[in-house]
Order: structure tokens, then sequence, then C-alpha cells
């Protein structure tokens, strides 16, 4: 087999691995607030298109459109973020769990997630692997699907693995095509997926447009330097030979998006003024942040960093700051010509513009580390490199003293230990971190307690509420006030996880005095749903409460018998 | 360099890689086993009931296991006390705390008892008790209420600064004040105030500050503001013993100040 082939086996045998982790992970997972919505949208779109292969005209009408995707409210139908994955959402529904019942309605909708995330993972093992090497690339790629936090995204019906997927596709496909215009079409369709997956999309041309100005100009130095005196003429063919690239994205990535999405095609200039507009005014929810509750600006400007540090795996941090440490001084070491082909100054760009809004200090801390997700596999590249290269330089030493034993085994073997071992340490806090990753914690914050001294976020969207479903069938029948959990109680009733007689008593105090049951989701600033059990129930204690690595998560209170 | 040394130097990274990786798969792994379960706090609670008689303030450390600590002891603290307006009025505080944690309301009192089960350590303080005379939440009724309110004002449970607070609350018209007055009550030596701004939406969605002023027999005693981030924040002034007047004035400050749920509990003590 040659090289390339085995990296491209490798690469399939990755996605299909992480397919089947991500698929597997998210089992246990409740099921997240937000989730719900696009659920629900992407069952109405999917619908949509159906209709539309059988009679596009009528389909294609205002009233249908309008239907299916939009509405006079801002949020109707869901219509303050785009299709893509709510539609593969749908489709996967239907084909999943209503035709070929190989899936419950959950895991069906869940699908295209993991899908996206064994294409992330793929493509961080192909890139990395062609340009710095195989073991460099199966580290990179095994790291990145070793995040606790990531892979539990990567397991909900959601966009933020999704858009990390398709951010990094596209600076892929970018950067191939800088050497081949025949990447250019596809690097223009992929953002357009992108645009059509989350707004932060709208941040990939701060990574792609620098880049681009640094590549031309590094090679109008080189042809300069070639031909002394000629500077402009050198810059003008250093443009010209990567001319079809900017039309392309610029062209094909809103094409794309405006042909996925029909609530464009009805009035497309107010729409997306709309669609921008939600996310430029959105509500700051609340978000615990090193002790104290954030939801109004100036946000601290360190949270990207802080979270980045507290969440991604100790062991991958460090060997990420060895790699790239090694990467900086290799740059400088590296002819002009070649830096050109050498993707490390756009995987730092990504992480740049990733995580750059959250130092303005205004942009919604909410969410924290999905919202720059798509900077994490540029550690995990990063981290790739500085494994092997310690494992190399070990090897190396150990060659001084083993001198009876090849060099090649002696560099085979360093890398299987300092590459296993990073690894199997990242994937036992993964696994560990399981089924509430946002909850855990790294080593650096001391885990899960550890991130609660810390006063960090305990959790958000609800979907921890499935951990005492257990415990609530155990009980006599009774409502129950479901706090954050609402939107997903009819799903569990569905899915059988609660027997008849758990109905959502309903929200807010009519909601506590109408329950038997009441739960508490466990974040600083649902503290008041405590007090207002407390005064309806006439207790302070709970009779349950569901704790990971011995923090709590939700609170069970029953009411007491008169 | 020396070639041991040397050699060394080759090894360290991946050494510390490896080493690094061990210690933290071990510290994120093992995180769980450093909280002590449900078997610790059930013998500690059992131990700390069994020398409960009644009145007893308990408090757990640090704020986040506090439902854990409700869960075994939750039927030994009342709404009353959970709710309080500060600690003054507990003669003895029990607190039970893991992970080296101490609860604010210990702070600079000295353990008479202390012991440690599994993990949770238990320490009973001893504080000389201020007696309350008079609880003006509690006679919410007999206020007469002038000014401008948009509602209230009411005894309520709240959530002041992410903390129950049982209080008299009101949301004065912007910009308005509503004063509440209580006509011969028994005042003691001294008035202690808690205040603060309740709901986290409110509180997030309109930033201006809330004002309080307190008046005994016509006579300003106290008048601070507090905003959006101070929490419950409790003074204490000084009272003639005896009956009187006592006149509190809540304010919503600025034009733009709609839905200031200001949230008050006085105590008169002695």
């Amino acid at each position: 087999m040659t090289a390339r082939g085995l990296r491209r086996l490798t690469a399939a045998a990755l996605c299909a691995l992480t397919m089947a982790v991500a698929l597997w992970s998210q089992r246990d997972v409740g099921l997240a607030r937000d989730e719900l919505v696009y659920m629900g949208a992407g069952d109405g779109y999917a619908r949509w298109w159906i209709d539309a292969v059988d009679d596009w005209g009528a389909a294609t009408s205002k009233a249908k459109i309008t239907a299916a995707f939009g509405g006079p409210g801002p949020t109707d139908h869901n219509r303050e973020h785009p299709p893509l994955m709510k539609t593969l959402f749908g489709f996967s529904k239907r084909l999943l769990h209503d035709r070929l019942e190989v899936a419950s309605p959950t895991t069906a909708y869940r699908a295209p997630s993991a899908l996206l995330h064994g294409i992330l993972i793929a493509i961080v093992f192909l890139w990395a692997a062609a340009v710095w090497g195989f073991a460099e690339g199966l580290i990179a790629a095994l790291l990145t699907l070793a995040l606790p936090r990531a892979l539990f995204h990567a397991g909900l019906a959601a966009f933020d693995g999704p858009i990390a997927t398709l951010w990094v596709a596209t600076l892929y496909c970018y950067w191939r095509a800088l050497a081949s215009w025949r990447w250019a079409p596809i690097a223009g369709v992929v953002w357009g997926l992108a645009l059509a997956t989350k707004h932060n999309a709208f941040l990939v041309p701060l990574v792609i447009a620098p880049h681009f100005v640094w590549v031309v100009a590094a090679d109008a130095v080189t042809r300069a330097r070639a031909a002394p005196g000629r500077g402009v003429a050198a810059l003008g063919r250093a443009l010209w030979a990567r001319l079809y690239l900017p039309p392309a994205l610029i062209v094909l990535g809103p094409l794309t998006l405006f042909a996925l999405w029909p609530w464009l095609w009805l009035d497309p200039i107010d729409h997306v003024r709309a669609w921008l507009e939600f996310h430029l005014r959105h509500v700051h929810y609340n978000f615990e942040y090193l002790g104290d509750n954030w939801n109004h600006p100036p946000f601290p400007w360190h949270v990207a960093l802080v979270t980045t540090a507290l969440t991604v795996p100790a062991a991958t941090l460090a060997a990420a700051a060895l790699g790239l440490g090694v990467r900086v001084r290799g740059w400088w070491s590296t002819p002009a010509a070649a830096r050109a082909g050498d993707p490390a100054l756009l995987l730092a760009l990504s992480v740049a513009a990733s995580m750059g809004p959250f130092f303005l200090g205004s942009t919604p801390i909410f969410g924290a580390e999905k919202h720059w997700e798509a900077a994490i596999p540029s550690l995990c590249v990063a981290a790739g490199i500085g494994v092997v290269w310690a494992a190399r330089r070990a090897a190396a030493g150990l060659g001084e003293r083993w001198s009876t034993v090849r060099a090649g085994v002696l560099e085979v073997a360093a890398i299987a230990v300092v590459g296993g071992a990073v690894v199997a340490s990242a994937g036992a806090e993964t696994l560990h971190a399981r089924p509430y990753a946002l909850t855990s914690y790294n080593a650096v914050a001391g885990g899960a307690p550890g991130g609660a001294d810390l006063g960090m976020n305990r959790q958000f969207w609800g979907y921890a509420a499935r951990g005492v479903l257990a415990f609530l069938a155990s009980q006599p029948p009774g409502r129950v006030y479901s706090h954050d959990a609402s939107p997903a109680w009819g799903a569990y009733q569905r899915d059988r996880l609660l027997p008849p007689g758990r109905g959502d008593a309903g929200p807010e105090d009519a909601g506590v005095a109408a329950s038997r049951y009441a739960l508490v989701i466990h974040e600083r600033h649902f503290n008041r749903h405590d007090y207002m059990i407390w005064a309806s129930y006439g207790t302070v204690a709970p009779v349950f409460v569901l704790r990971h690595d011995g923090v709590p998560i939700v609170s069970v209170y029953r009411r007491p018998a008169r | 360099m020396p070639p041991l040394v040397a050699r060394f130097a080759r090894l360290a990274p991946a050494i510390a890689l490896c080493l690094l990786a061990a210690w933290s798969a071990v510290r994120t792994v093992g995180a769980g086993r450093r909280v002590p379960d449900d078997d610790a706090w059930a013998a500690a609670a059992t131990r700390v009931r069994a020398a409960l008689t009644g009145g007893e303030l308990i408090v757990f450390a640090p704020a986040w296991i506090e439902p854990v600590g409700r869960l075994h002891l939750g039927d030994r603290l009342d709404l009353a006390a959970a709710g309080r307006l500060d600690a003054a009025r507990f003669a003895t505080i029990w607190e039970l705390s893991i992970r080296g944690a101490r609860a604010p309301e210990t702070r600079g009192l000295t353990a008479a008892e202390s012991f440690t089960i599994g993990g949770v350590t238990a320490r009973r303080y001893r504080q000389r008790a201020a007696v309350v005379v008079t609880d003006f939440a509690a006679r919410l009724t007999e206020a007469s209420i002038t000014g401008e309110r948009a509602r209230g004002p009411t005894a309520v449970l709240a959530e002041v600064g992410f903390t129950p607070r049982r209080c008299v609350q009101v949301v004065p018209q912007p910009d308005r004040e509503v004063g509440l007055t209580f006509r011969d009550v028994e005042l003691g030596t001294e008035l202690a105030i808690g205040v603060g701004l309740a709901d986290v939406f409110t509180r997030r969605d309109v930033r201006n500050p809330g004002e309080l002023a307190v008046a005994v027999d016509g006579v300003e005693l106290a008048r601070w503001r507090f905003g959006v981030d101070d929490g419950w924040t409790v003074r204490t002034v000084v009272t003639r013993p005896g009956r009187g007047t006592v006149t509190f004035t809540a304010r919503a400050v600025g034009l733009g100040a709609s839905n200031r749920l200001v949230c008050f509990a006085a105590e008169a003590r002695r």
C-alpha cells in the first residue's frame, strides 16, 4: 500500500471510530434544551425538502417557505440559526428511526453531529500527517477525539461540534487550494456549508485573508530575490498564481448558504440582516466564571484562555506547548519558500480568530469552550508535533546507549510509549467525564470538584436531568417541576425513561405549586429555584442529589406529606 | 555537557510528558475520591444531630456542597434560619465542611468542638447571640405604606446575591420611593438591616441601583445605595432601647430604574 493509501485508510478508520465513540457516548447524555428546538425545526425543514422534490412550485411559495423556515417573530421556526444541521437532523431521524428503525429518535437526530465529528478527526489526521508525518497526524487526531467537552458536543443535535468541523474543513480545503486550483471551489462550498451551520463561520475570512496576504507576500519576496529590481512584477505574479482563490470563496460560500436556506430566497438582505442582528444583540445568559455570575459586559478578557487551560486535558496542553515551541523554532530555520506550504501560521490564525472575540469583553461568554471549539484542533495538532518531537529526542538519546537496537525500532517504540501515555491519559479523562462533561475540569483545575472550588460553570442546557429520571421512576407517581429540563420532558416520556404519571407540572411558581416533585439543575443563577421550592414545600431538604465526582448537579425535592 | 546529563536532557521532555499524563489521569479520574461520600456525610450528620438541642444554625462549606449538606441535615434547618438576615441571633453554629473550606458565618469565631469523619469536618461554634425584640419582616402587615410603588410590599423568600433571604420585597416606581412605617415597635440597642436587589434576571436587564433609608422617630439614621453586583449588604445602627416609630424608605434610583425588587430585612436587637 502506498503512503497516501495508508493515510486515506487510516483517516477512514478514524472517522468510523469517532462516529462510533460519539454515538456510544451520547446514549446517557440527557437532552439539551436547545436540541429540542433544533430537532423540531429540523423535522419541518426535512419535510419541506421532501415536499419540494414532489412539487417544487407549490413548496417554494412564500407561504410554504415561511411556514417551514420563518415567520414574523425573530425566533419563528428557529430562523435565527441557519438550516444545514437542522435539516440533516430531520432527515437523519426520518431515515435511521422512522424508516430503518436502527436508532432511537434521539440518537437518530444526533447522528449527523457524530458524522461531522468523525470528519473532523479524519481531517486533523490527514492534514497533520501530510505536513508533519503519520505519527504526528495520528496522535493529533486521537487527542482531538480525546477532548471531554468536544466529544460531548459531538453527541448533541446542535451546531457547536459541526461548526468546528466545517471551520477546520474550510481551512484545510483552502490550504489545499493554495497548491491546486481544483480545491478552490471545494473550499468555497465548504465555507458555504459552514455559513449554513452557524454564524461563527463569518470569522473564517479573518483567518484566511491575512494568511493569503502572507502567502502572496512571501512568494513575491522569493520571486523578487530571484529577479532583483522587479518587486511589483513579482507581487503581481505571486497574486496571479492564486487569483482563483478569493472569487471561489467569495462567490461560492454565500451561494451555498443561499441555496441551502430557502428562508433567504424570499428576502435575502432583510433575512440575513435579521439573522445577524439577532446574534449581535444576543441576550447575555448567566454564566459562572471564577466565582462570579456573569450576565452583563464587560466580561473578563481571559475567559477563553483560562477556560481552555482548565478543560483541555493537561497532558494535551503540555504537549501542545512543546509542539508550539518546536514549530516556532523550526519556523525561523525554514526557508521562506518552504514556509508557504506550512499550515502552522494558518492554524495559529485559526486559534486567534476563534478565540479573539472573547478578548473584547463584550462578546457573551455563555457556552464557554463550545464557542471557540474550532481553535482546539490546532492545539491538538501542536500536541501531536510535541509528542513526536519528545519521543524522537528520547529515542536518539537511548540510541546512544543501546546502539545494537535499530534506530527506527527505538523511534517507533518511543512514539508508541509517549504518544500512548498522552493519548491514554486524555482518553481516560474523556471517558470519565461522560455523561456530565460540562461539569468536568482537567487536572490543572483538580477535576470536577476543583472546578467547583474555582467557581467555574457547573453546566448548562439542563441536560443533566437525565440522571435523576431513574430516581423519579422509583418514586410514587406525581407531577414534576422539571425546571430547565421542561423542554425535554415530553421526549423523556416518549423514550420511556419515565413511567406514566410523572408529567411536567409547568413553569415557575405555579409549576412548583402544582408539583409533587421538584428538580433544581444546579447553576449559580438557578439558586432561586431552590428557594421557590423551599417556600412551597416548606422544607430545604432534597431527597436526592445527583453528583458528578461528588459535585452536586441536580437536586430532587419531594413535597412532604401533610 | 557531561554525556549522562546530555542523555538525560534528551530524555527529559518524553519523561515529563509521560509523568504529566499519568498525574493528569490519576488526578481527574480520582477527583471524586477527594469528595466525601454519603456514608461520611451520614456519619457526620448523625453525630451532629445527637448534639442538637434546637435553635442552632447549621451551615455548609464550600457553598457548592450545600445541597448534599441539606440532603443529610436539611430537616434541622428551617426556612427562617435558611433565609436569615445574618448569623448574629444564633448562639450555636454548626459548620460542616469539606476540602478545608470555611463558611463566612463562622469567620472570626473559634471552634468549641470539632471532629472529622471521612473527610467531613464538623465544627461547633459558640457566640453571644443577639436577642431579636422586633422582626420587621414578620410584622409587615402592621406597616403603613406611602409613596409610589409598582408592586408590593410582600414578605417573601427571595434570591438576593444568589443567597436565600426572607425579606420585605417592594418595587418602587422608577426614581420614586416607598415608605414603610412601623409605629410603636420595641427597639433594642441596635437595628440590623440587610438589603439587596432580588432576582438575577431583573438585575441583569436593569442596572440601576436601589437605595434604602432608615429613620427612627423621624430622625434618619442611615441611607445607602446597593447595586446589581453588591448582593446582600448588612448594616447595623445604634438605637435607644424603648418603643419608637421606624420608617424604611426604599428608592429605585434613576428614571430607568424599573423592576428594582428592593428586598430588605430588619431586626431590632439587644
